[in-house]
């Protein structure tokens, strides 16, 4: 039945191609206690039967939760919502779905050891004591083929990618007959995966659909979609036609003036190496390898950022290039002296900074004031030691300005211990700390893990000043994006290796990421 | 510079002492005793009068170093209870001095800075095995211990003897001691080497970058080594001045100790000293200011435990006992903290020995 009710729709919607399906106007949302400005501030947006309609914009613009008002998940504080020209109100999910809005949840809400069609039946009204599961399962097989979305019904969730359980959740969403998909930041948690997702999305556009696709990457929002409108800060900055809008006008309409420093770097100009790593092997605390034949090198002004799963050998590289870790073999080059297996003081001296990835632990001493955190690097310098002596009103005075300009929240300096401090305070603090000299050399490992999207914000420029400025900078990130937009060249590990090195700028994200996930390359064998 | 909580400190130190007494009272009473006379005069016997205060602080005078020696290896991550065995050779060293006939000041100057040296010599193998070979410090420091012990009783039988009284040696010569502060007690001006020598450790902790470093590692060795703090310089340093205090105390004890400005064989005096100031330490919450009153206490209970015997008719063991339990109950906190202090120490041995 459901089947039959499908395909007269999409006769009628294929033949209206421009006809608005859904349209929200003046959409208004505030929250309790954020009243003083609006979450959203009269938005207006509307999906197109038979489009790809692109919302972008930055972290914390309110993305998500306009899709979460056009579905029903919120209510709104003012303004209208419109299904094919009704007025229609929304009080639940539900409500949504009646009305033929369906939504793909950033978080993905699926059941692991349940397969595919078991995750879909749990969802339905119908199911009771009969579980209607060989109908699903058809079902399932029909849209899987219809929309290319390749879901087998009778696979374990937990046996599926990233990618196949996103496209499992979009079956589920299609299953209650939907003529407007919603996806929130559906490309966040798959990378090498998104090429997939793309053509399914494409060819459902094809068959009608009307398709509301959110990212805050501005490279997809060119790729895929009719429209694109941009969202800032709660407030809608235009809709664009795909077509004929470009790269600088979306970073503008996004940011407005204030173009974040990662996406209008300068070429590395700088030539001279600061940091040379040869050959480098190293063993785990296990006393398995941790490193194997390691190779790189950083020039003046460039970021290498090293991506990769976490437990690849990326925190012994880091500890081996300043002196927490002994190198077993190889060579670390600083200036072009050797450092191998220095102790951390001379390579301190050598101006190496390190951001760890222990801030807790390593970074800072817990028990320790935010005045002596600050400065525990630095105290055994002029002016904040004389002869042996510590000069408490120097340390002071460095700690008040370290803190104020990294914007660390503290409660005092000489008083509390640094341990009450919040893992993002904390973060600051040490960025500040290894940072205000503007290092020659910096290995920062997860610098922004934790932080919210202000914070990430503020380090990310950081950094690209630094850089700037020539510092030579290791950055090892988990997040796919904090490496592409960060790094002049990309190194990816796994197992210890090195698998891949690519450009920044030629770098091809479902390149890296399936490379991440297999680990496998052809650079192996050349080395 | 960071040492709140103090007050804090105080409060949890006064209660944990009331509780202390209260079940030293308990016990007390048990066997038949009461606790209130005997507390009368163990209170009179240490404070209640100007000889008694006297000698609480006489009392004190040794204890105060031999706790600053503990102290400044706790802050530093390190458990260093060599103060025993560098005590011993300390005192001997002040005697020492008295063989040959020194003008006045000389003898006096020297007699410290000998016993001084002695100290910090007996603490340069814990310092050196510790930082080389990994050598745990409990372990070194007990063996040398033993070795001090009969090394001083070898010397004060055989060497420094005094040739008209074998049970003891030579007394200090008349120059070389510290004068009576308060005639008729046992308290000489030796006490202000022991109140200068806990100004000064309180200001190498918290004022001076040495102190800053020992401080980090005792939180945090890893972070230490991360912020390119020098492991085996604090080592060094944390054991020689534990050293150079422990050998004071033993000076002090002979130096500034009337009547008889010597050792007696079997040093009934001196033994124990080295240890106590482990006890005071920890009741002190490792810190210089609080070592200085809680050895003050320490001495009071010395000096008002032999006036419980006397007035309240309390025997001796009794009396260690009551003293046990207060004594008990007024480390717990920091005891606490020790033992969570001994399991990172433990995990970090494991750490260390795997990597090497």
């Amino acid at each position: 039945m459901r089947g039959c009710s499908i395909s007269k729709e999409e006769s009628s919607l294929v033949e209206g191609k421009s006809d608005t399906i859904l349209e929200g106007k003046g959409i208004c949302k505030g929250f309790p206690g954020v009243w003083e400005h609006l979450i959203l501030d009269h938005i207006d947006i509307d999906v197109r039967a038979g489009e790809i309609h692109t919302l972008l914009g930055e972290n914390g613009a309110g993305k998500t939760v306009i899709a979460n008002c056009l579905s029903g998940f919120y209510m709104l504080s003012e303004g209208q919502i419109y299904v094919k020209g009704k007025p229609v109100t929304l009080k639940s999910p539900r409500d949504g779905i009646r009305h033929g809005i369906g939504m793909v949840h950033q978080e993905l809400a699926l059941v692991k050891p349940f397969t595919v069609a078991e995750n879909i039946a749990l969802g339905l009204p119908t199911s009771d004591l009969t579980f209607p599961l060989p109908e699903v399962e058809d079902r399932v097989r029909e849209l899987s083929e219809k929309y290319k979305l390749y879901i087998d019904p009778l696979a374990r969730v937990e046996d599926l990618s990233a990618g196949e359980q996103q496209r499992a959740e979009i079956i589920k969403v299609l299953y209650h007959d939907p003529e407007i998909l919603i996806l929130d930041e559906p490309t966040s948690l798959i990378s090498a995966d998104a090429e997939h997702l793309f053509e399914a999305l494409n060819s459902m556009a094809e068959m009608g659909y009307g398709i509301l696709f959110i990212t805050h990457k501005i490279k997809e929002a060119l790729e895929i979609g009719n429209r694109v409108t941009v969202l800032r800060l709660g407030k809608s900055m235009g809709t664009r036609e795909t077509a004929k809008t470009d790269k600088t006008e979306l970073v503008k309409l996004m940011f407005g003036e204030h173009t974040p420093a990662h996406l209008e770097r300068k070429p590395v100009g700088s030539k001279r190496v600061v940091l040379e790593v040869r050959n480098l092997e190293a063993l785990a605390a296990d006393e398995e390898p941790a490193l194997q034949g390691v190779s790189f090198s950083i020039r003046e002004g460039e970021i290498l950022g090293f991506a990769g799963v976490s437990g690849n050998g990326q925190s012994e590289l880091a500890e081996v290039i300043t002196g927490l870790r002994r190198a077993t073999k190889g060579e670390v080059i600083i200036h072009g002296k050797d450092y191998t297996n220095h102790n951390p003081r001379d390579i301190i001296r050598a101006g190496v900074s390190h951001v760890p990835e222990k801030r807790r632990e390593v970074g800072v001493i817990e028990p320790m004031t935010v005045a002596e955190n600050v400065v525990l690097k630095d105290i055994r310098v002029s002016p904040f030691s004389k002869g042996s002596f510590v000069n408490i009103s120097r340390v002071t005075a460095h700690a008040k300005e370290i803190v104020s300009r990294f914007g660390a929240l503290v409660s005092d300096l000489w008083k509390s211990q640094t341990r009450i401090l919040s893992g993002g305070n904390i973060q600051r603090l040490i960025l500040g700390r290894e940072t205000w000299r503007m290092p020659k050399c910096i290995v920062a490992v997860y610098p922004t893990q934790g932080l919210d999207a202000k914070a990430i914000d503020h380090t990310w420029e950081l950094f690209m000043r630094l850089r700037e400025a020539g510092s030579s900078i290791l950055i090892v990130s988990e997040d796919l994006d904090e490496i592409m937009a960060l790094s002049d060249r990309i190194a990816v590990m796994s197992n210890g290796r090195i698998v891949g090195m690519f450009e920044g700028s030629k770098a091809n994200r479902e390149e890296i990421g399936l490379m991440i996930a297999t680990g496998a390359s052809g650079s192996e064998h050349s080395q | 510079m960071g040492f709140s909580g103090n007050l804090d400190e105080l409060k949890k130190t006064i209660i944990a002492g009331v509780i202390g007494f209260a079940v030293g009272a308990l016990i007390m009473m048990v066997y038949g005793y009461d606790p209130i006379s005997a507390y009368r005069a163990l209170f009179n016997g240490a404070f209640g009068d100007l000889y008694g205060f006297s000698e609480s602080l006489a009392n004190a005078t040794p204890l105060i170093l031999t706790a600053l020696t503990f102290a400044i290896g706790f802050r530093g991550g390190m458990f260093n209870i060599g103060a025993e065995g560098q005590l011993y050779l300390g005192a001997c060293a002040g005697v020492t001095v008295s063989l040959f006939h020194l003008p006045f000041a000389t003898g006096f100057a020297l007699g410290l800075i000998l016993a001084a040296l002695a100290g910090a010599i007996w603490s340069l193998p814990v310092a050196i095995l510790k930082a080389t070979r990994g050598v745990h410090e409990v372990i070194s420091t007990i063996m040398l211990n033993w070795i001090s012990l009969f090394l001083a009783f070898y010397l004060v039988a055989e060497i420094l003897v005094d040739p008209l009284r074998a049970e003891k040696t030579i007394s200090i010569a008349e120059g070389a001691r510290f004068p009576v502060m308060v005639p008729g007690t046992s308290l000489s001006y030796a006490i202000f080497i022991s109140l200068g020598a806990a100004i000064i450790v309180y200001i190498l902790l918290w004022r001076t970058v040495i102190g800053f470093d020992i401080r980090a590692m005792g939180y945090n060795p890893l972070a230490t080594t991360y912020a390119g703090i020098e492991r085996w310089k604090v080592i060094l340093f944390v054991f020689i001045t534990g050293g150079l205090t422990a050998g004071l105390a033993g000076a002090v004890h002979v130096m500034g100790r009337p009547p008889t400005y010597a050792i007696y064989s079997g040093m009934p005096s001196i033994r124990g000293l080295g240890f106590e100031g482990l006890a005071v330490a920890m009741i002190g919450r490792n810190h210089p200011i609080g070592i200085i009153i809680s050895a003050i206490f320490f001495g009071g209970l010395m000096a008002g435990g032999r006036m419980m015997q006397l007035f309240a008719q309390v025997p001796l063991e009794m009396v260690r006992v009551v003293e046990g339990a207060v004594v008990l109950f007024l480390a717990i906190p920091e005891l606490i903290r020790l033992f969570s202090f001994l399991r990172t120490m433990g995990t970090l041995h494991i750490f260390r020995s795997k990597r090497s």
